[in-house]
Protein backbone atom coordinates (compact mmCIF):
# COMPACT_ATOMS: atom_id res chain seq x y z
CA UNK A 1 0.00 0.00 0.00
CA UNK A 2 1.23 3.34 -1.25
CA UNK A 3 0.93 6.25 1.74
CA UNK A 4 -0.58 9.35 0.55
CA UNK A 5 1.41 11.70 2.47
CA UNK A 6 3.83 11.05 5.28
CA UNK A 7 2.74 13.26 7.86
CA UNK A 8 -0.83 12.07 9.56
CA UNK A 9 -3.29 14.92 11.16
CA UNK A 10 -5.49 13.96 13.91
CA UNK A 11 -8.02 16.12 15.51
CA UNK A 12 -9.29 15.89 19.81
CA UNK A 13 -12.65 16.99 20.55
CA UNK A 14 -12.69 17.08 23.99
CA UNK A 15 -13.65 19.65 26.31
CA UNK A 16 -11.81 18.84 29.70
CA UNK A 17 -8.43 20.08 29.33
CA UNK A 18 -7.03 17.07 31.45
CA UNK A 19 -8.27 14.54 29.36
CA UNK A 20 -7.15 16.41 26.27
CA UNK A 21 -4.10 16.98 27.65
CA UNK A 22 -3.45 12.91 27.69
CA UNK A 23 -4.73 12.38 24.71
CA UNK A 24 -2.70 14.63 22.53
CA UNK A 25 0.24 13.02 24.18
CA UNK A 26 -1.14 9.09 23.25
CA UNK A 27 -1.47 10.13 19.69
CA UNK A 28 1.95 11.98 19.52
CA UNK A 29 3.32 9.49 20.67
CA UNK A 30 2.26 7.27 17.74
CA UNK A 31 3.33 10.16 15.19
CA UNK A 32 0.02 12.11 14.67
CA UNK A 33 0.13 15.69 14.04
CA UNK A 34 -2.34 16.33 16.80
CA UNK A 35 -4.92 19.47 16.66
CA UNK A 36 -7.14 20.30 20.10
CA UNK A 37 -10.76 20.92 19.91
CA UNK A 38 -12.48 21.80 23.28
CA UNK A 39 -15.90 21.87 21.41
CA UNK A 40 -17.82 20.12 18.95
CA UNK A 41 -17.94 22.99 16.08
CA UNK A 42 -14.30 23.76 16.31
CA UNK A 43 -13.54 20.14 15.76
CA UNK A 44 -15.39 19.58 12.80
CA UNK A 45 -13.55 22.79 11.79
CA UNK A 46 -10.53 21.73 12.53
CA UNK A 47 -11.12 18.58 10.59
CA UNK A 48 -12.11 20.38 7.65
CA UNK A 49 -8.65 22.13 7.93
CA UNK A 50 -6.42 19.57 8.56
CA UNK A 51 -7.54 17.02 6.51
CA UNK A 52 -7.44 14.70 9.65
CA UNK A 53 -7.22 11.08 8.98
CA UNK A 54 -8.01 10.12 12.96
CA UNK A 55 -10.54 11.80 15.65
CA UNK A 56 -11.27 11.20 18.81
CA UNK A 57 -14.84 12.34 20.08
CA UNK A 58 -15.99 12.80 23.43
CA UNK A 59 -19.94 12.12 23.66
CA UNK A 60 -20.58 14.94 25.52
CA UNK A 61 -19.59 18.40 24.51
CA UNK A 62 -20.67 22.01 25.86
CA UNK A 63 -22.05 22.88 22.02
CA UNK A 64 -23.23 20.44 19.98
CA UNK A 65 -22.96 15.98 20.82
CA UNK A 66 -20.53 14.04 19.60
CA UNK A 67 -23.51 12.62 17.72
CA UNK A 68 -24.17 15.38 16.01
CA UNK A 69 -20.18 15.71 15.50
CA UNK A 70 -20.22 12.43 14.09
CA UNK A 71 -22.83 13.00 11.33
CA UNK A 72 -21.16 16.55 10.48
CA UNK A 73 -17.98 14.62 10.10
CA UNK A 74 -19.00 12.29 7.76
CA UNK A 75 -20.51 14.39 5.40
CA UNK A 76 -17.13 15.54 4.22
CA UNK A 77 -14.41 12.85 6.59
CA UNK A 78 -13.85 9.20 6.07
CA UNK A 79 -11.42 10.31 8.84
CA UNK A 80 -11.69 6.84 11.72
CA UNK A 81 -13.59 8.59 14.48
CA UNK A 82 -13.27 6.59 18.09
CA UNK A 83 -15.97 8.22 20.10
CA UNK A 84 -15.02 8.02 23.84
CA UNK A 85 -18.14 7.83 26.51
CA UNK A 86 -17.95 7.85 30.37
CA UNK A 87 -20.82 4.83 30.33
CA UNK A 88 -20.04 1.20 29.00
CA UNK A 89 -23.88 1.11 28.36
CA UNK A 90 -23.87 3.39 26.18
CA UNK A 91 -21.59 1.56 23.49
CA UNK A 92 -24.99 -0.48 22.30
CA UNK A 93 -27.09 2.36 22.40
CA UNK A 94 -24.36 4.57 19.99
CA UNK A 95 -23.81 1.38 17.59
CA UNK A 96 -27.68 1.19 16.95
CA UNK A 97 -28.07 4.39 15.84
CA UNK A 98 -25.01 3.72 13.58
CA UNK A 99 -24.05 7.23 13.28
CA UNK A 100 -20.79 6.32 11.38
CA UNK A 101 -17.64 5.92 14.24
CA UNK A 102 -15.55 3.45 13.71
CA UNK A 103 -15.12 2.66 17.47
CA UNK A 104 -15.09 3.22 20.99
CA UNK A 105 -14.16 3.10 24.21
CA UNK A 106 -14.64 3.76 27.57
CA UNK A 107 -13.23 6.11 29.97
CA UNK A 108 -11.29 6.02 32.22
CA UNK A 109 -9.29 4.61 29.41
CA UNK A 110 -6.23 3.21 29.29
CA UNK A 111 -3.35 5.11 27.12
CA UNK A 112 -1.95 1.51 25.83
CA UNK A 113 -5.54 0.26 25.18
CA UNK A 114 -6.06 3.46 23.24
CA UNK A 115 -3.18 3.23 21.30
CA UNK A 116 -4.08 -0.49 20.72
CA UNK A 117 -7.51 0.43 19.36
CA UNK A 118 -5.78 3.07 17.25
CA UNK A 119 -3.63 0.61 15.75
CA UNK A 120 -6.18 -1.95 15.34
CA UNK A 121 -7.64 0.76 12.90
CA UNK A 122 -4.99 1.49 10.75
CA UNK A 123 -4.41 -2.08 10.64
CA UNK A 124 -8.00 -2.76 9.57
CA UNK A 125 -7.27 -0.71 6.61
CA UNK A 126 -4.37 -1.75 5.20
CA UNK A 127 -6.34 -5.70 5.40
CA UNK A 128 -9.80 -4.66 3.97
CA UNK A 129 -7.80 -2.01 1.19
CA UNK A 130 -5.62 -5.22 0.75
CA UNK A 131 -9.64 -7.52 -0.24
CA UNK A 132 -10.97 -4.79 -2.76
CA UNK A 133 -13.91 -7.10 -3.22
CA UNK A 134 -14.61 -6.45 1.10
CA UNK A 135 -18.13 -7.05 1.27
CA UNK A 136 -19.58 -4.58 3.99
CA UNK A 137 -20.47 -7.76 6.23
CA UNK A 138 -16.81 -9.07 6.54
CA UNK A 139 -15.87 -5.29 7.58
CA UNK A 140 -18.60 -5.70 10.22
CA UNK A 141 -16.98 -8.98 10.99
CA UNK A 142 -13.39 -7.48 11.00
CA UNK A 143 -14.82 -4.54 13.53
CA UNK A 144 -16.27 -7.38 16.03
CA UNK A 145 -13.04 -9.11 16.20
CA UNK A 146 -11.40 -5.92 16.91
CA UNK A 147 -13.81 -5.06 19.86
CA UNK A 148 -13.54 -9.00 20.89
CA UNK A 149 -9.86 -9.02 20.49
CA UNK A 150 -9.55 -5.55 22.69
CA UNK A 151 -11.40 -7.25 25.73
CA UNK A 152 -8.96 -9.66 26.45
CA UNK A 153 -6.65 -8.66 29.59
CA UNK A 154 -3.19 -7.25 28.78
CA UNK A 155 -1.68 -7.24 31.94
CA UNK A 156 -0.35 -10.93 33.13
CA UNK A 157 -1.24 -12.04 36.84
CA UNK A 158 1.62 -12.61 38.56
CA UNK A 159 1.11 -14.01 41.78
CA UNK A 160 3.93 -15.81 43.98
CA UNK A 161 3.29 -19.50 43.79
CA UNK A 162 0.54 -19.24 40.87
CA UNK A 163 1.07 -19.85 37.61
CA UNK A 164 -2.20 -18.07 35.54
CA UNK A 165 -2.41 -18.20 31.82
CA UNK A 166 -5.55 -17.63 29.37
CA UNK A 167 -6.06 -18.16 25.10
CA UNK A 168 -8.45 -17.41 22.93
CA UNK A 169 -8.95 -18.44 19.02
CA UNK A 170 -11.70 -16.72 18.06
CA UNK A 171 -13.91 -18.14 14.86
CA UNK A 172 -14.66 -16.09 11.56
CA UNK A 173 -17.66 -15.15 12.54
CA UNK A 174 -16.90 -13.65 15.62
CA UNK A 175 -18.78 -14.97 18.54
CA UNK A 176 -19.31 -13.83 22.36
CA UNK A 177 -16.42 -15.52 24.51
CA UNK A 178 -13.52 -13.45 26.32
CA UNK A 179 -12.18 -13.47 29.69
CA UNK A 180 -10.63 -10.95 31.80
CA UNK A 181 -8.49 -10.66 35.44
CA UNK A 182 -6.74 -8.48 37.26
CA UNK A 183 -4.50 -8.64 40.45
CA UNK A 184 -6.10 -7.49 43.86
CA UNK A 185 -4.20 -6.61 46.94
CA UNK A 186 -4.10 -10.24 48.03
CA UNK A 187 -4.92 -12.48 44.79
CA UNK A 188 -6.79 -11.94 41.62
CA UNK A 189 -10.06 -11.72 40.10
CA UNK A 190 -11.26 -13.77 37.25
CA UNK A 191 -14.21 -13.55 34.83
CA UNK A 192 -14.79 -15.75 32.20
CA UNK A 193 -18.50 -15.39 29.77
CA UNK A 194 -19.68 -16.35 26.60
CA UNK A 195 -22.12 -14.01 25.21
CA UNK A 196 -25.16 -15.70 23.22
CA UNK A 197 -24.66 -14.72 19.51
CA UNK A 198 -22.16 -13.99 16.88
CA UNK A 199 -20.81 -11.00 15.46
CA UNK A 200 -20.63 -7.30 16.78
CA UNK A 201 -23.66 -7.64 18.89
CA UNK A 202 -22.02 -10.18 20.05
CA UNK A 203 -19.15 -8.76 21.03
CA UNK A 204 -20.36 -5.69 22.27
CA UNK A 205 -22.30 -7.50 24.83
CA UNK A 206 -19.45 -9.02 26.09
CA UNK A 207 -17.77 -5.65 26.35
CA UNK A 208 -20.59 -4.51 28.45
CA UNK A 209 -20.66 -8.04 30.56
CA UNK A 210 -16.35 -6.98 30.95
CA UNK A 211 -16.64 -3.13 31.94
CA UNK A 212 -20.19 -4.19 34.57
CA UNK A 213 -17.81 -6.51 36.59
CA UNK A 214 -14.84 -4.75 36.47
CA UNK A 215 -16.67 -1.68 37.89
CA UNK A 216 -17.79 -4.50 40.69
CA UNK A 217 -14.15 -5.12 41.89
CA UNK A 218 -14.08 -3.08 44.95
CA UNK A 219 -17.46 -4.97 46.61
CA UNK A 220 -16.41 -6.79 49.19
CA UNK A 221 -18.47 -10.06 49.22
CA UNK A 222 -17.92 -12.09 46.03
CA UNK A 223 -22.12 -12.32 46.24
CA UNK A 224 -23.06 -8.92 46.67
CA UNK A 225 -20.74 -7.60 43.35
CA UNK A 226 -22.23 -10.52 41.04
CA UNK A 227 -25.61 -9.76 42.07
CA UNK A 228 -25.59 -6.16 41.81
CA UNK A 229 -23.03 -6.89 38.33
CA UNK A 230 -25.90 -9.48 37.06
CA UNK A 231 -28.60 -6.70 37.28
CA UNK A 232 -27.33 -4.22 35.13
CA UNK A 233 -25.72 -7.16 32.79
CA UNK A 234 -29.75 -8.74 32.86
CA UNK A 235 -31.23 -5.54 31.70
CA UNK A 236 -29.07 -4.76 29.04
CA UNK A 237 -28.84 -8.28 27.68
CA UNK A 238 -32.98 -8.24 28.23
CA UNK A 239 -33.15 -4.92 25.36
CA UNK A 240 -31.11 -7.18 22.81
CA UNK A 241 -32.52 -10.34 23.68
CA UNK A 242 -29.57 -12.67 24.30
CA UNK A 243 -27.83 -13.92 27.54
CA UNK A 244 -24.56 -14.64 28.46
CA UNK A 245 -22.74 -17.81 30.43
CA UNK A 246 -20.75 -16.42 33.38
CA UNK A 247 -17.71 -17.66 36.07
CA UNK A 248 -16.91 -14.97 37.99
CA UNK A 249 -13.70 -16.50 40.78
CA UNK A 250 -11.83 -14.47 43.23
CA UNK A 251 -8.88 -16.07 44.33
CA UNK A 252 -6.78 -15.59 48.23
CA UNK A 253 -3.51 -16.18 46.73
CA UNK A 254 -2.12 -17.00 50.13
CA UNK A 255 -4.25 -19.43 51.89
CA UNK A 256 -5.36 -20.66 48.19
CA UNK A 257 -9.06 -20.16 48.79
CA UNK A 258 -11.36 -19.38 45.57
CA UNK A 259 -15.04 -18.27 45.71
CA UNK A 260 -16.92 -18.36 42.47
CA UNK A 261 -19.89 -18.01 40.87
CA UNK A 262 -20.98 -20.16 38.13
CA UNK A 263 -23.84 -18.73 36.23
CA UNK A 264 -25.30 -21.07 33.27
CA UNK A 265 -21.24 -21.96 32.15
CA UNK A 266 -20.53 -25.07 33.86
CA UNK A 267 -16.98 -25.57 32.43
CA UNK A 268 -14.89 -25.34 34.99
CA UNK A 269 -12.94 -27.97 36.37
CA UNK A 270 -11.21 -28.26 39.58
CA UNK A 271 -7.88 -30.46 38.82
CA UNK A 272 -6.56 -31.83 42.38
CA UNK A 273 -2.87 -32.82 42.64
CA UNK A 274 -3.95 -36.24 43.31
CA UNK A 275 -7.32 -37.33 42.59
CA UNK A 276 -10.30 -37.35 40.17
CA UNK A 277 -10.75 -33.81 38.51
CA UNK A 278 -14.17 -32.45 39.59
CA UNK A 279 -16.56 -30.22 37.30
CA UNK A 280 -17.54 -27.14 39.34
CA UNK A 281 -21.50 -27.47 39.28
CA UNK A 282 -23.21 -24.12 38.57
CA UNK A 283 -25.66 -22.21 40.34
CA UNK A 284 -27.69 -21.45 38.63
CA UNK A 285 -28.82 -20.75 34.45
CA UNK A 286 -27.04 -18.31 31.99
CA UNK A 287 -27.65 -14.04 33.35
CA UNK A 288 -30.38 -12.37 31.40
CA UNK A 289 -33.17 -15.63 31.36
CA UNK A 290 -34.99 -15.37 34.38
CA UNK A 291 -35.56 -11.64 36.11
CA UNK A 292 -34.79 -11.71 40.05
CA UNK A 293 -32.84 -14.55 39.65
CA UNK A 294 -29.88 -15.18 42.48
CA UNK A 295 -26.56 -17.38 41.92
CA UNK A 296 -24.80 -18.30 45.25
CA UNK A 297 -21.23 -18.06 46.05
CA UNK A 298 -19.47 -21.43 46.08
CA UNK A 299 -15.61 -22.24 47.33
CA UNK A 300 -12.94 -23.96 46.07
CA UNK A 301 -9.66 -24.99 47.98
CA UNK A 302 -6.53 -24.74 45.58
CA UNK A 303 -3.78 -26.74 47.44
CA UNK A 304 -0.32 -26.53 45.82
CA UNK A 305 -0.14 -28.46 42.81
CA UNK A 306 -3.60 -28.16 42.10
CA UNK A 307 -5.41 -26.45 38.82
CA UNK A 308 -8.87 -24.31 37.96
CA UNK A 309 -9.49 -25.14 34.24
CA UNK A 310 -12.13 -23.34 32.76
CA UNK A 311 -12.86 -23.65 28.80
CA UNK A 312 -15.72 -22.41 26.39
CA UNK A 313 -18.19 -24.54 24.98
CA UNK A 314 -16.59 -24.60 21.75
CA UNK A 315 -14.50 -27.07 23.85
CA UNK A 316 -17.13 -28.93 24.65
CA UNK A 317 -18.61 -28.94 21.14
CA UNK A 318 -15.64 -31.27 19.98
CA UNK A 319 -17.01 -33.97 22.66
CA UNK A 320 -19.64 -36.68 21.79
CA UNK A 321 -20.10 -36.85 25.80
CA UNK A 322 -18.98 -35.08 28.85
CA UNK A 323 -16.95 -37.80 30.41
CA UNK A 324 -14.90 -37.46 27.17
CA UNK A 325 -14.60 -33.54 27.79
CA UNK A 326 -13.50 -34.00 31.26
CA UNK A 327 -11.48 -37.18 30.81
CA UNK A 328 -9.77 -35.23 27.49
CA UNK A 329 -9.40 -31.64 30.06
CA UNK A 330 -7.94 -33.68 32.86
CA UNK A 331 -5.72 -35.15 30.30
CA UNK A 332 -3.99 -31.41 28.65
CA UNK A 333 -4.11 -30.01 32.27
CA UNK A 334 -1.64 -33.12 33.38
CA UNK A 335 0.23 -32.98 30.69
CA UNK A 336 2.16 -29.54 29.74
CA UNK A 337 4.84 -28.06 32.08
CA UNK A 338 3.28 -24.42 32.25
CA UNK A 339 0.05 -22.78 32.18
CA UNK A 340 0.61 -21.68 29.05
CA UNK A 341 1.40 -25.16 27.94
CA UNK A 342 -1.99 -26.42 29.06
CA UNK A 343 -4.01 -23.88 27.43
CA UNK A 344 -2.60 -24.37 24.18
CA UNK A 345 -3.28 -28.00 24.86
CA UNK A 346 -7.07 -27.20 25.84
CA UNK A 347 -7.42 -24.90 22.20
CA UNK A 348 -6.00 -28.52 20.49
CA UNK A 349 -9.24 -30.33 22.06
CA UNK A 350 -11.42 -28.61 19.50
CA UNK A 351 -9.64 -28.45 16.14
CA UNK A 352 -9.52 -25.09 14.41
CA UNK A 353 -10.30 -26.64 10.98
CA UNK A 354 -13.45 -28.23 12.95
CA UNK A 355 -14.60 -25.81 15.54
CA UNK A 356 -17.68 -23.69 14.62
CA UNK A 357 -17.39 -21.36 17.65
CA UNK A 358 -14.50 -19.17 19.56
CA UNK A 359 -12.61 -21.40 21.82
CA UNK A 360 -11.06 -19.72 25.04
CA UNK A 361 -9.17 -21.38 27.83
CA UNK A 362 -7.83 -20.22 31.19
CA UNK A 363 -5.68 -22.36 33.85
CA UNK A 364 -4.61 -21.46 37.56
CA UNK A 365 -2.47 -23.58 38.70
CA UNK A 366 -1.20 -23.30 41.82
CA UNK A 367 2.33 -24.43 42.20
CA UNK A 368 3.35 -27.40 43.93
CA UNK A 369 5.58 -26.84 47.43
CA UNK A 370 9.51 -27.82 46.60
CA UNK A 371 11.92 -28.50 49.70
CA UNK A 372 8.90 -28.42 52.49
CA UNK B 1 -31.23 -28.53 9.52
CA UNK B 2 -34.53 -28.38 9.23
CA UNK B 3 -37.89 -27.57 10.25
CA UNK B 4 -41.84 -28.22 10.13
CA UNK B 5 -44.45 -27.22 12.03
CA UNK B 6 -48.31 -28.84 12.39
CA UNK B 7 -50.94 -26.82 14.33
CA UNK B 8 -52.70 -29.16 16.92
CA UNK B 9 -55.76 -29.47 18.82
CA UNK B 10 -54.05 -27.35 21.99
CA UNK B 11 -50.56 -26.64 20.99
CA UNK B 12 -48.57 -26.60 18.15
CA UNK B 13 -45.40 -29.21 17.21
CA UNK B 14 -42.30 -27.65 15.61
CA UNK B 15 -40.28 -30.38 14.51
CA UNK B 16 -36.16 -29.77 14.63
CA UNK B 17 -34.19 -32.01 12.35
CA UNK B 18 -30.53 -31.83 12.19
CA UNK B 19 -27.74 -29.89 14.16
CA UNK B 20 -29.50 -27.02 15.91
CA UNK B 21 -26.51 -24.56 15.74
CA UNK B 22 -25.45 -21.19 14.24
CA UNK B 23 -26.73 -21.96 11.17
CA UNK B 24 -30.29 -22.92 11.93
CA UNK B 25 -30.47 -20.52 15.08
CA UNK B 26 -32.36 -17.97 13.14
CA UNK B 27 -34.50 -20.40 11.10
CA UNK B 28 -35.75 -21.77 14.36
CA UNK B 29 -36.48 -18.34 15.50
CA UNK B 30 -38.77 -17.69 12.20
CA UNK B 31 -40.69 -20.81 12.36
CA UNK B 32 -41.61 -20.14 16.31
CA UNK B 33 -42.18 -16.71 15.78
CA UNK B 34 -44.42 -17.44 12.60
CA UNK B 35 -46.31 -20.17 14.40
CA UNK B 36 -46.63 -17.39 17.60
CA UNK B 37 -48.43 -15.61 14.91
CA UNK B 38 -50.52 -17.65 13.70
CA UNK B 39 -51.78 -17.74 17.14
CA UNK B 40 -50.60 -20.81 18.87
CA UNK B 41 -48.60 -19.52 21.60
CA UNK B 42 -48.02 -22.92 23.71
CA UNK B 43 -45.55 -24.98 21.41
CA UNK B 44 -43.26 -27.94 21.62
CA UNK B 45 -40.17 -28.06 19.76
CA UNK B 46 -39.56 -31.71 19.22
CA UNK B 47 -35.70 -32.45 19.23
CA UNK B 48 -36.51 -36.27 18.62
CA UNK B 49 -34.54 -35.44 15.74
CA UNK B 50 -31.61 -33.54 16.55
CA UNK B 51 -28.40 -34.79 17.93
CA UNK B 52 -26.62 -31.60 18.47
CA UNK B 53 -27.10 -28.20 20.20
CA UNK B 54 -24.68 -25.59 20.56
CA UNK B 55 -24.77 -22.05 22.41
CA UNK B 56 -27.00 -20.22 19.26
CA UNK B 57 -29.42 -23.19 19.55
CA UNK B 58 -29.82 -22.82 23.09
CA UNK B 59 -30.24 -18.93 22.59
CA UNK B 60 -33.02 -19.77 20.13
CA UNK B 61 -34.70 -21.66 22.34
CA UNK B 62 -34.71 -19.28 24.73
CA UNK B 63 -35.80 -16.63 22.54
CA UNK B 64 -38.39 -18.48 21.47
CA UNK B 65 -39.53 -19.08 25.35
CA UNK B 66 -39.92 -15.64 25.31
CA UNK B 67 -41.63 -15.04 22.60
CA UNK B 68 -44.43 -17.63 23.43
CA UNK B 69 -44.83 -15.90 27.18
CA UNK B 70 -45.11 -12.85 25.80
CA UNK B 71 -47.93 -14.37 23.45
CA UNK B 72 -49.40 -15.35 26.89
CA UNK B 73 -48.35 -19.34 25.98
CA UNK B 74 -45.13 -21.38 26.97
CA UNK B 75 -42.00 -23.24 24.81
CA UNK B 76 -41.52 -27.01 25.92
CA UNK B 77 -39.13 -29.43 24.58
CA UNK B 78 -39.60 -33.10 24.01
CA UNK B 79 -37.89 -36.15 22.60
CA UNK B 80 -34.76 -34.34 24.16
CA UNK B 81 -31.38 -36.43 22.87
CA UNK B 82 -28.16 -36.86 24.77
CA UNK B 83 -25.60 -34.06 23.94
CA UNK B 84 -28.89 -31.47 24.09
CA UNK B 85 -29.65 -33.03 27.20
CA UNK B 86 -25.69 -32.48 28.29
CA UNK B 87 -26.03 -28.41 27.32
CA UNK B 88 -29.48 -28.18 29.39
CA UNK B 89 -27.57 -29.54 32.15
CA UNK B 90 -24.65 -27.91 32.39
CA UNK B 91 -26.13 -24.30 31.44
CA UNK B 92 -29.13 -25.36 34.19
CA UNK B 93 -31.42 -24.13 31.70
CA UNK B 94 -33.06 -27.79 32.37
CA UNK B 95 -34.93 -26.16 35.44
CA UNK B 96 -36.46 -23.34 32.79
CA UNK B 97 -36.58 -25.21 29.47
CA UNK B 98 -38.93 -28.58 31.00
CA UNK B 99 -38.26 -31.62 28.92
CA UNK B 100 -40.70 -33.98 27.96
CA UNK B 101 -40.44 -37.60 26.67
CA UNK B 102 -42.95 -36.86 23.66
CA UNK B 103 -44.41 -33.85 22.35
CA UNK B 104 -48.16 -35.28 23.27
CA UNK B 105 -46.96 -35.64 26.59
CA UNK B 106 -45.75 -31.69 26.95
CA UNK B 107 -49.08 -29.81 27.05
CA UNK B 108 -51.35 -33.65 28.29
CA UNK B 109 -51.07 -31.80 32.02
CA UNK B 110 -52.86 -28.94 31.56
Amino acid sequence: MVSSSPVRHAVVVEDDADIRGLLVLVLEQLDFVVTEAPDGLSGVEAVRNTNAELVTLDVNLPDIDGMEVCRRLREFSDAYILMLTARADEIDRLNGLDIGADDYINKPFSPKELQARIRALFRRARTSAAAADDTGQTDELARAAVVQQSLLPRETVRLEGYDVAGAFRPTRSVGGDFYDWYQTRNGMHLTFADAMGKGMGAALIAATVRAVMRSVADTPAIDAAFGSASTTIASDLDQSGSFATMFHARLDAPSGKLSYIDAGHGLALHIPAEGAAQRLVSAGPPVGILDGQHWAAAELQLEPGDSLVIVSDGVLDAHASLEDFIRNVEKAARSEGTSDGVCAALLELAPAATAEDDVTAVVVHRKPDIGR
Amino acid sequence: MQFSYEVKDSYAEVKSVGRLNMVAAPKLREVVNEVVAGGSSRVVVNLAETDFMDSSGLGALIGCLKATRQAGGDLRISGVQPQVKMVLELTNMDRVLTAYPSAEEAFGDD
